[in-house]
């Protein structure tokens, strides 16, 4: 069955050969979104991104033009960040915009920064992305020389530089405030908020700042050319435009696939994914990495594999749409198996700074270890159940509930894959 | 007024300080003890250890009338925050509601105490912490009792770390707070200590060299709320149960910070009271709650076998031989009685206010007193125009202003650096002049280096040399300007103090807390012999004129003078009164044993002219007396007069005849308030251990400018010492940690390995054209005939023309200020094994 | 001395922020270029270059993964064993490849060649198995790819 075909964004010059490469970009209209936000009032600007309701895809899908709206105009220095840390895992839709069409997320970023009058865009990618960041600097010299980037860009009065900066292999610096410090010279660990980063205090170097995400960014040139009300008729009312979906797992043809918010999972798995590899039936799916609640299907008729793809919808599922990195698993998975994996990540991860994340990351997995080595105490399942409950909303940023959510919904959609783990008598 | 906001915390309704911390208000107002690891009252809130988690709301007010919405209840109407908060990181504001009592409240407790358990080693019978552990006690308040956690998963960590000489870290213990590491970062700057790796496996480390080794390391011990860092000192050392605390007063340098002695009956000292540990005690205005390690580490001279044990005579072959305080007593008070009034005294700033009465009883007031703080001056001008009382170096801030004029403070008055850190941290103007870099200029705004010896020209001149500085510090809110003698000569010095009491007067920076002068004068009571009527203009005159008897009473002048020997060799009859026997006493008549502020009564006078009272902590050393009873002994031979009973009535004496002293009877020294923040109480979970102050915060004397209008006085310049021919400038300056005999006596301890080694700095350009390395050895020909030997180092920080020379750190004492001399290389000579 | 000898590269750095603090980082990949891990006197270094602690580039280095601070073989294997990778095989296929190699996870090859590690998500969920070989990636591996890309690397290193 050939599948259906929906506006791209994103990948909207996907086919375009060397559309990485500037003259090609901009004999595709490249840069004239941004031209067009330099002769608008950055408050209208502002107020555009807003209109589209674009909203975050670094995982937690707040409102972007609310975001830049918060940042005080009366200061004045002022940054933005790229959020190209992508390291949740099954999550790698931002490295291939960032290789396939790096002058998108300039320009985005470029007039995210022009909305807020940044002094600097810092990129800042995870260490593994060396060589993206080696191209993507090629990029940005170019958008120099063509008058993009540098001192008083063109004849607009205002300055702005832009700059990548690596990571070093720490999943905790996407979280934004932790990717500050980093970025800061300092132990990547996140801050305490309030004041958060688009309050003096509480940005990069104190000053206000906003962090985006690279997906969201690259949305950005498409809006302020096509405007807010184009946008809007894709996807549906609550999620607007369209998603990069990163299919992983136990399906035919994995990969990136941009589709509008509403197409259902079924439609994403098994027309775009190729269906579960070795015709085998679905039994779970992470849809946003490691870090939110499992989805149970049972099998591949699972009524609920019709349910749309938007934030809202996901959150009927008992789930989030998050970062939409859909790890698919099929029947012969077992769940306690993928608990102790992620919890293995989290566990790693951690950084260390709050208690309930530090501690408790470290006893589920030693308590996971015993259960899958099957020298597990009676009673152990329902301790990392209640392991994981009391680091629930009791941490400084949000992976200490990232790391109890494997926990609690493995344990609560897939009972019977801990049950038979623990032998009859549990 | 400070602001007010209204808070609801349990349902009670309290008016508290806008921009407070919640941790402090409710503590201190509502008496709620919201429990914390990570978060410190003198640090940043890092929200690290969720401890503190509460719920909270904020009361909903009409948006028009701005009047609070009630319920059907009549109470008012909250928005409760969904998830539980911490407190730590909380800044009140108008309406917030708190609940700390509620299931959901406990339950999170519970649970952080569980986590925090399931890595700790559980081992609090072998811990030093034990007994007075936050972690002990949060757990008896918040735990479960048992633990879920299979004992086998638990880590298996390194438990003897050193961290430096003088710091152990049990890495199985830390519970990851970083009180440590922000102590070191925040409140020192000196960030040796830092987190390694992450997750669980987040530990303590330093790479730094030397390691953890800052003169404020000990401070970590106090604040680590678990057993994780114990100090070399008293590691293993005693049961925290088993000891008796002490108010003290640190005898080491004007700041006067309040310590305890922490004190148990040891069957190595004979039974008697031995001082296992020093610890700070609070006191805002001093000292908050921090000490150096000189303070903390150096209190074994007290106990040295080589203290002098009983009063020693001068026998008939020439030697000092043991004899009886009778006889003693006798034979002083008959040789000045003897001198027809040609006698004279002088007393170091280690006595006490009541010694320095006593003496001044025994010669009567119209004899010489000298002060013996040789080549440095000021407290007069300090009694003048010093800080106004309630002054806090804490409460300085933006606005403000601060300038350091020829002192290293670091080196000189340790926790004034520290807090002048914070004050800088906090946006005061920090102005550090000298002519060489010091630590502090490190957090300085800004610094001014001038020539060699030019602080007083500079003071003087201030306005038209720095004018733009000048203008900041005159127009500041508030302005403190504090001296040393760093290149001054006792003139220079005198002329540095005049100049910067004349620059607060003529900027109205006099008369008010915050404001004024300070002298960083050296020892524990330089401003009690101010005011008891000791000069160390008085001391010049007797050095150059000396009397028949001559009564040395804790000034250990041969240490400190190359000449000594000479003028010495000219009093008929000497009397020393010390801790040991020393360059003097070999010359003495007389040498009679003083007990050390360990074992004793009395009080110290501190550099802000705050009179603070210590108390007896320490079991005797032979047959010392305190001094003020030596010498009273002494004057009932002369006078008649009957010896007061108690260092107490010494000073009721004192209060009715010095009227700077009229508020200072003891009961007044002994008064305690409550402080902000509350530290020190039986939580100590909150501020670290054993801050209580209940020995009182002393009675700040009042400077003359409170009283009414000040006057400039004019400025009488010395000749600058400069540089000619083969001659560079010697001046000599402070090291905290030095070989002075009260500090050396400690060093067998712990101290030894860091006291420098003896060195000479200078510039590299004079070396080079006197055909001198690094690392040479040297000797230093300053005029008085002695060469100091010492090794050369380039790295010193001296400016051209100029040699460093540090006192005390040979046996050859360096000059007493500022002068010329010569270098010379020495030949080292190599011994052959 | 990585100051004398990446004086360009160190000033480029420089230029992109207010402070030297936030050169740490890039500071520290260029010590371990150097010396091939983090060793002491690259911290040393970099703590100079950057005018902090050696003790607060210590920390950095040890928080981040990428930082060794220990030696490694020529070759720095990272696999990626994560879940998502993990579904597609990449648990043998890591297997396989310590077996080839004789190592066991974190060791090196007895002639220093290899060190083969099993890591987290990389980012390439979709083209498993993969590692990155001194942080450059090779995805969608199986045992020949990547016993082709061992002799490749044996021949470069003349062994
Ligand atoms: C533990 C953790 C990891 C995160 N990792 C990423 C990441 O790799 N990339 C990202 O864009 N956002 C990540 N986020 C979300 C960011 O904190 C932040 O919300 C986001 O960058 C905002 O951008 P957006 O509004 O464009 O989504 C993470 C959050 C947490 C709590
Ligand atoms: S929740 Fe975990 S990762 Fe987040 S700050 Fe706390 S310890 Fe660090
Ligand atoms: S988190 Fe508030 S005291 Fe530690």
């Amino acid at each position: 069955m050939a599948e259906k075909q929906y506006p791209n964004i994103i990948y909207r010059e996907k086919d375009v050969p060397d559309i990485r490469r500037y003259e090609v970009y901009a004999a595709h209209d490249g840069y004239a979104a941004f031209k067009k936000a330099l002769g608008m009032e950055p408050k209208a600007v502002i107020e555009e991104v807003k209109a589209s309701n674009l909203r975050g895809r670094g995982g937690a899908g707040f409102s972007a033009g609310m975001k830049w709206s918060f940042i005080p105009q009366s200061e004045p220095v002022k940054y933005v960040v790229v959020n190209a840390d992508e390291s949740e895992t099954g999550t790698f839709k931002d490295r291939q915009i960032m290789e396939n069409n790096p002058h998108q997320l300039i320009e985005g970023a470029l007039i995210c920064a022009w909305a807020i009058q940044a002094k600097a865009v810092y990129i800042y990618l995870r260490g593994e992305y060396m060589d993206v960041a080696a191209q993507l600097d090629e990029r940005i010299a170019e958008a120099y020389a063509n008058g993009w980037l540098g001192k008083n860009i063109q004849g607009s009065g205002w300055s702005c530089d832009m700059f990548t900066h690596l990571g070093a292999g720490a999943y905790i610096c996407g979280e934004e405030s932790a990717l500050l410090e980093s970025l800061e010279g300092k132990l990547g660990q996140p801050r305490v908020r309030p004041p958060f980063p688009a309050q003096k205090g509480g940005g990069l170097y104190g000053e206000p700042t906003v962090v985006n995400n690279v997906e969201t960014l690259a949305n950005v040139p498409w809006i302020m050319r096509n405007g807010a009300a184009e946008y809007k008729k894709i996807g549906t009312e609550g999620s607007t435009g369209t998603k990069v979906f990163c299919l992983s797992g136990h399906v035919a043809k994995p990969g990136n696939y941009e589709l509008p918010f509403g197409v259902t999972i079924r439609e994403l798995i098994y027309e775009f994914g190729g269906g579960i590899s070795g015709g085998r039936q679905i039994k779970g799916l992470l849809p946003s990495g490691g870090s939110g609640p499992v989805i149970r299907f049972d099998g591949n008729d699972d009524p609920r594999l019709d349910t749309p793809m938007t934030y809202e919808d996901f959150q009927k599922l008992g789930s989030i749409l998050g970062s939409a990195s859909f790890i698919v698993m099929d029947e012969t998975v077992d769940m306690a198996w993928v608990a102790s994996r992620i919890t293995k990540f989290f566990k790693h991860e951690s950084c260390g700074k709050c208690t309930p994340c530090r501690e408790g990351t470290y006893w589920l997995d030693k308590t996971l270890d015993r259960i899958m080595d099957g020298t597990a105490r009676p009673g152990d399942v329902d301790l990392i159940n209640n392991v994981a409950r009391n680091m629930q909303g009791m941490t400084l940023c949000a992976l200490g509930d990232f790391a109890a959510n494997p926990i609690l919904h493995t344990i609560k959609n897939f009972p019977e894959d801990f049950k038979a783990r623990m032998g009859a008598g549990d | 007024m400070t602001k007010t906001v209204t808070i609801y915390i349990d349902d009670k309704t309290y008016e508290v300080p806008a921009g407070t911390n919640l941790v402090d208000v409710a503590k201190f107002y509502a008496d709620n003890d919201i429990p914390v690891f990570c978060y410190h009252p003198k640090m940043k809130p890092v929200g690290m250890c969720r401890m503190c988690l509460v719920e909270m709301g904020s009361v909903q007010k009409d948006r028009e009338t701005g009047a609070v919405l009630l319920d059907d209840q009549g109470k008012p109407q909250v928005r409760w925050m969904p998830k539980l908060q911490t407190a730590c990181t909380t800044t009140v504001s108008d309406g917030l509601v708190v609940r700390s009592n509620t299931p959901q409240v406990d339950s999170a407790r519970e649970n952080v105490v569980e986590f925090l358990l399931t890595s700790h080693p559980l081992d609090c019978p072998v811990c030093d912490k034990g007994g007075e552990c936050p972690l002990q006690n949060l757990t008896m308040a918040h735990g479960s009792g048992s633990s879920r956690m299979n004992y086998a998963d638990k880590m298996h960590l390194d438990k003897h770390v050193p961290l430096g000489d003088l710091i152990f870290l049990d890495e199985e213990r830390c519970i990851q707070c970083a009180r440590c590491v922000r102590f070191q970062d925040e409140v020192v700057g000196d960030p040796v200590l830092q987190f390694h790796e992450r997750g669980r496996n987040l530990q303590i480390v330093t790479v730094s060299e030397p390691g953890f080794d800052t003169y404020f390391s000990g401070n970590t011990t106090d604040i680590c709320p678990v057993g994780a860092l114990t100090t070399a000192d008293f590691r293993f050392g005693a049961r925290p149960w088993e000891l008796t605390n002490v108010p003290s007063i640190c005898p080491h340098c004007p700041v006067g910070c309040n310590t305890s002695l922490s004190t148990r009956l040891d069957r190595d000292f004979g039974g008697r009271a031995l001082i296992k540990r020093v610890m700070p005690r609070q006191n805002e205005e001093v000292n908050e709650i921090w000490i150096c390690d000189k303070g903390r580490f150096g209190h074994h001279f007290s106990r040295s076998e080589e203290r002098l044990m009983s009063p020693m005579l001068r026998n008939a072959s020439g030697n000092l031989a043991r004899t009886t305080w009778q006889e003693a007593y006798k034979l002083a008070a008959e040789k000045v009685k003897a001198a027809a009034g040609s006698v004279a005294v002088i007393a170091g700033a280690g006595l006490t206010n009541e010694d320095l009465w006593a003496l001044r009883r025994l010669v009567g007031e119209s004899v010489r007193l000298g002060a013996w703080t040789p080549a440095q001056t000021g407290a007069d001008l300090v009694a003048q125009v010093g800080v106004g009382s309630g002054t806090n170096l804490t409460a300085l801030k933006s606005g403000d202003a601060v300038l350091v004029i020829a002192s290293d403070l670091e080196e000189e008055a340790p926790v004034w650096r520290l807090r002048l850190k914070q004050a800088a941290d906090r946006g005061v103007y920090l102005v550090v002049a000298n002519a060489r870099p010091t630590r502090l200029a490190d957090f300085a705004k800004e610094t001014i280096t001038y020539g060699t010896g030019e602080a007083a020209h500079v003071m003087h001149e201030l306005r038209t040399r720095f004018p733009q500085i000048a203008e900041k510090l005159a127009g500041a809110a508030n302005l403190i300007i504090l001296t040393g003698a760093e290149g001054l000569t006792l003139e220079g010095s005198r002329a540095l103090n005049q100049a910067a009491a004349n620059f607060l007067i003529e900027s109205g920076h006099v008369g008010k807390a915050n404001n004024g002068l300070i002298a960083a004068l050296p020892g524990a009571n330089a401003m009690g012999l101010h005011y008891l009527g000791f000069t160390p203009e008085a001391a010049a005159d007797i050095v150059n004129t000396p009397p028949k008897v001559l009564i040395l009473a804790g000034a250990d002048v041969a240490a400190d003078d190359p000449n000594a020997a000479a003028w010495l060799s000219k009093v008929e009859t000497l009397i020393t009164i010390g801790l040991f026997l020393d360059g003097a006493s070999e010359r003495a008549q007389l040498a009679l044993p003083m007990q050390s502020f360990a074992e004793r009564d009395g009080t110290f006078t501190n550099g802000e002219r705050r009179v603070q009272r210590f108390y007896t902590a320490q079991g005797p050393m032979g047959m010392a007396l305190p001094a003020w009873q030596i010498a009273a002994r002494i004057a009932e031979g002369v006078t008649g007069e009957h010896p007061k009973t108690s260092a107490g009535a010494v000073m009721l004496d004192i209060a009715k005849n010095v009227p700077a002293f009229a508020g200072a009877r003891y009961t007044e020294l002994a008064k305690v308030e409550r402080q902000f923040p509350d530290v020190g109480g039986q939580d100590l979970y909150y501020g670290g251990n054993a801050y209580k102050n209940t020995g009182g915060l002393g009675v700040q004397i009042p400077s003359a400018a409170e009283g009414g209008e000040v006057k400039t006085a004019p400025v009488t310049l010395p000749p600058l010492v400069s540089a000619s021919g083969q001659n560079l400038v010697v001046v000599p300056t402070t090291e905290l940690y030095n070989r002075a005999r009260d500090f050396r006596a400690s060093e067998a301890e712990l101290m030894t390995p860091r006291v420098p080694a003896a060195y000479v700095a200078m510039h590299a350009v004079d070396a080079k054209r006197l055909g001198i390395a690094d690392g040479d050895l040297v000797a230093v020909d300053a005029g008085s005939g002695r060469l100091v030997r010492s090794h050369v180092r380039l790295d010193g920080g001296a400016p051209e023309g100029t040699l460093l020379l540090p006192r005390h750190l040979t046996d050859t004492p360096a000059p007493l200020s500022i002068t010329q001399g010569k270098v010379e290389k020495l030949r080292e000579l190599v011994v052959e094994g | 001395m990585l100051a004398e000898k990446y004086a360009d590269r160190i000033q480029k750095v420089f230029a992109k922020y207010p402070d030297k603090r936030s050169a740490v980082m890039p500071m520290l990949y260029i010590a371990q270029e150097e010396y091939g891990w983090v060793s002491p006197e690259g911290l040393r270094e970099v703590a100079e270059i950057c005018e902090l602690d050696p003790t607060q580039v210590k920390s950095i280095a040890g928080f981040y993964t990428m930082y060794s601070e220990q030696p490694k073989g020529k070759y720095w294997l990272q696999v990626c064993t994560d879940l998502a990778c993990a579904l597609r095989g990449a648990d043998e296929f890591s297997g396989q490849l310590k077996e080839t190699l004789g190592v066991d996870d974190g060791g090196t090859t007895a002639d220093g060649m290899f060190t083969v590690e099993h890591v987290m998500c990389l980012g390439a969920c979709d083209r498993a198995p993969m590692l990155q070989c001194n942080f450059h990636f090779h995805e969608n591996l199986d045992m020949d790819k990547m016993n082709a890309l061992i002799a490749q690397w044996r021949a470069e290193a003349g062994k």
